[in-house]
């Protein structure tokens, strides 16, 4: 009700020592704000004695009183305002709203008729007309006051609030929605607007658009436009990752874990071919310039083996522990806990190309040209992956059972290493324990590499495919395994 | 609030294990236990309880991450997943590659991750750091670029938890300007939170796990 305030601007004489009005009616206007009516008439009362020709005093001390239920003296105080002030409107607009408290609706309706005649320009004139016009029934005069207002004055929210309030009253629940939208759309920032909105929904039990209005009071009325649920979604998951992703994500993690590895360093990718080329050296230098044993040809058998073997020690050792490290990410998205060490089975494949190549750059200057039975290395390779893969996945999949495990991991590579026949050949071992020998699936593996690139011959067919059998047998217990501890590895990794 | 159930747990339970190896019996932490309700298509679902109540842990069971002790989960359906933030994330990468991987790791076809590169990287704001690597960001650049990237996923349920304080206040205000938004669309939610205010503005319905477990068994 805090409508016309406006103080007629009377500058204080020269030696005023008194506050300026405005701030002194501040401090009736803070009681009034937190609803201590009794204060603010004793406040209203004080000012009045000190600031008699500014409309305030009387106005606003009405209001109080009125609200203190002092009607009487809040007449007298409105009726001596509209003598004083004949060009204010609020002595004519709050006699109206008194009037009206005290069910004198004749005299109510006589003072805004004096009212609208006097000030035609003041907004609330027009609002209160019709507020008292709807007190008495009358819909229609009440919905012309209304719209005068809103012709007449379009920048005046409580115009058009008053518009949805007056469907609301009625009980007209699609129209009032649309009113407040129409006054969400001319004033953004006005809170009835939403408020008022997100009742109407209330009323109709429609509860998520209440609330959805009461949000974009918030967050404004772009996002209420924005967030209109007929938007269709952006990207729409999968239940289940197909195999097809899952493969292309396994790519995609191997790829950039290269990029981000060589990243890390100066020489960035050169690295890959360093530190195979240094370690062969050493081996080089050891045993074939320094040791001078296994005679001819030792240097090439020795790298034969040790190139192979050192991608299955690399790829082992990397992917043993990739469940116990991915265990932040494996919190956070549902995947395949196989993605772990298919990751690292593919990125030291990576690498080891290189390392391939520059082992047939060797081989060529030793002496041995590539021959047709290299297209065996093919397969070969192939067997050596499903191996990898399996043994590699197979020990992740226990070790976060048993952590102690991964100390063992690379003493178990160690005994490999000596185990496979990288340093000695086949017949250096006695005729019984060949096939014994042969179980062993890496020094089996390392075996047909060598017949293939040193001796020239197609690889041992039967062997190749017992290990393949083997190696699938394996990888699909492992895979198995995998399916049921799916939903158990996040937790275990955890504890 | 009456539409399709999409979710229903059934006597749901879950235990860590606290301690306990070889030679020590084991001891157990009950998060929580016959916990059954049923998710129902497009409400928002608050979950409530104090620190180690299972709130977390129920989002990821609901994922379909973990999986649970005692009790099962039906899903009728629908896809779901956690709002996981900066998952994956390589410090040595640029910007663009972590998003592309992130966005694939939550569930983007590379394809759908391609194609939303250029959106993630006007809504992160992040413009020319977009190609440096990630450990060259403030940590309220990497939980922009984070956020862009999971922002533009779309399941049928959307699991979040209390992830919303992300980057400056600006972004932060834009970000819970478009999750509210998300959460006011059709999609259906399970939101964890501490705050009593969000819970009231956000949520339908609250199911408060402090009253259901949180107790310490052998």
């Amino acid at each position: 009700m805090a409508e016309s305030l406006s103080p007629t601007p009377s500058p204080p004489p020269e030696h005023d020592r008194r506050l300026a009005p405005r701030d002194a009616f501040q401090w009736a206007f803070d009681a009034q704000a937190a609803r201590q009516w009794q204060q603010a008439a004793r406040r209203w009362a004080t000012l009045r004695a000190v600031y008699p020709d500014h409309p305030p005093v009387w106005i606003q001390a009405a209001v109080a009183l009125r609200e203190l239920g002092s009607h009487d003296e809040a007449r007298h105080l409105l009726a001596e305002a509209r003598a004083r002030f004949e060009t204010h409107p609020g002595g004519w607009v709050q006699g109206a709203n008194t009037a009206l408290a005290d069910g004198d609706t004749a005299l109510a309706a006589r003072l805004l008729e004096e009212a609208r005649q006097r000030f035609p320009d003041d907004p609330p004139v027009w609002v209160r007309s019709a507020h008292l016009a709807l007190a008495t029934g009358d819909r229609e005069g009440a919905l012309r006051f209304n719209r005068h207002a809103r012709d007449a004055f379009p920048e005046w929210a409580p115009a058009f609030d008053q518009h949805a309030e007056l469907a609301m009253a009625a009980g007209d629940w699609d129209s009032a929605r649309q009113r407040w939208a129409e006054v969400r759309r001319r004033f953004p920032d006005h809170p009835p607007g939403y408020r008022r909105a997100a009742e109407v929904e209330e009323r109709q039990g429609r509860h998520r658009e209440a609330r959805r209005l009461r949000l974009a009071e918030e967050h404004g009325l772009d996002w209420l436009e924005e967030s209109d649920p007929a938007e269709p979604p952006a990207v729409a998951p999968p239940r289940r990752r197909d195999g097809r992703n899952f493969i292309d994500l396994v790519w995609t993690k191997a790829r950039l874990n290269l990029k981000s590895e060589a990243n890390r360093n100066h020489l960035r990718y050169l690295w890959w071919v360093i530190d195979p080329l240094s370690y062969m050296a050493v081996f080089y230098v050891v045993f074939g310039l320094l040791l001078n044993r296994g005679g001819e040809g030792f240097v090439a058998y020795l790298l034969t083996g040790l190139v192979p073997f050192q991608w299955f020690a690399k790829t082992v050792q990397h992917a043993s522990n990739t469940i116990v490290e991915g265990r932040g990410l494996m919190n956070q998205v549902r995947i395949s806990p196989l993605f772990f060490p298919l990751v690292a089975v593919v990125q030291n494949a990576g690498k080891q190309t290189l390392v391939f190549l520059m082992l047939a750059v060797f081989l060529l200057l030793y002496g041995l040209a590539p021959t047709v039975h290299w297209l065996a290395l093919v397969p070969v390779v192939l067997v050596q992956l499903l191996l990898m893969v399996g043994v590699g996945c197979g020990l992740a999949m226990i070790i976060p059972f048993v952590r102690d495990l991964i100390n063992l991991v690379p003493t178990g590579l160690q005994f490999l290493l000596f185990a496979s026949g990288v340093f000695y050949t086949l017949d250096t071992i006695p005729e019984r324990w060949r096939d014994l020998f042969m179980v062993n699936p890496l020094a089996n593996l390392l075996h047909q590499y060598r017949l293939i690139l040193l001796d020239h011959q197609w690889p041992d067919w039967s062997q190749l495919g017992w290990l393949t059998l083997g190696c699938v047998i394996g990888l699909v217990v492992v895979i198995l395994a995998y399916r049921r501890l799916e939903g158990v590895f996040p937790r275990v990794v955890v504890e | 609030m009456n539409g399709q159930i999409v979710l229903s747990a059934r006597d749901l339970g879950v235990r860590y294990k606290r301690r306990g190896g070889l030679f020590r019996p084991p001891r157990y932490h009950q998060a929580f236990r016959g916990l059954t309700f049923d998710l129902y298509q497009g409400e928002t679902l608050a979950l409530t309880g104090r620190n180690g109540a299972g709130k977390s842990t129920l989002l990821k069971v609901l994922a379909g991450i973990l999986r649970p002790d005692e009790g099962r989960l039906i899903n009728h359906g629908v896809t779901v997943s956690l709002l996981s933030l900066q998952a994956g994330f390589d410090p040595e990468l640029p910007g663009t590659d972590n998003a592309l991987l992130s966005a694939m790791l939550l569930g983007y076809t590379r394809a759908q991750a391609r194609a939303s590169l250029s959106r993630i990287a006007a809504f992160s704001e992040l413009g020319a750091f977009m190609d440096e690597p990630v450990k060259t960001y403030s940590s309220g650049m990497r939980a922009r670029l984070g956020f862009s990237v999971a922002m533009f996923l779309s399941p049928d349920v959307l699991l979040i938890d209390e992830a919303l304080a992300v980057g400056d206040r600006s972004f932060r205000e834009k970000a819970e300007r478009e999750m509210n938004k998300k959460i006011h669309s059709l999609q259906t939610v399970v939101l964890v939170s501490h705050s009593e205010s969000q819970i009231e503005k956000l949520a339908d319905r609250v199911i408060d796990l402090q009253s259901l477990g949180g107790r310490h068994v052998l």
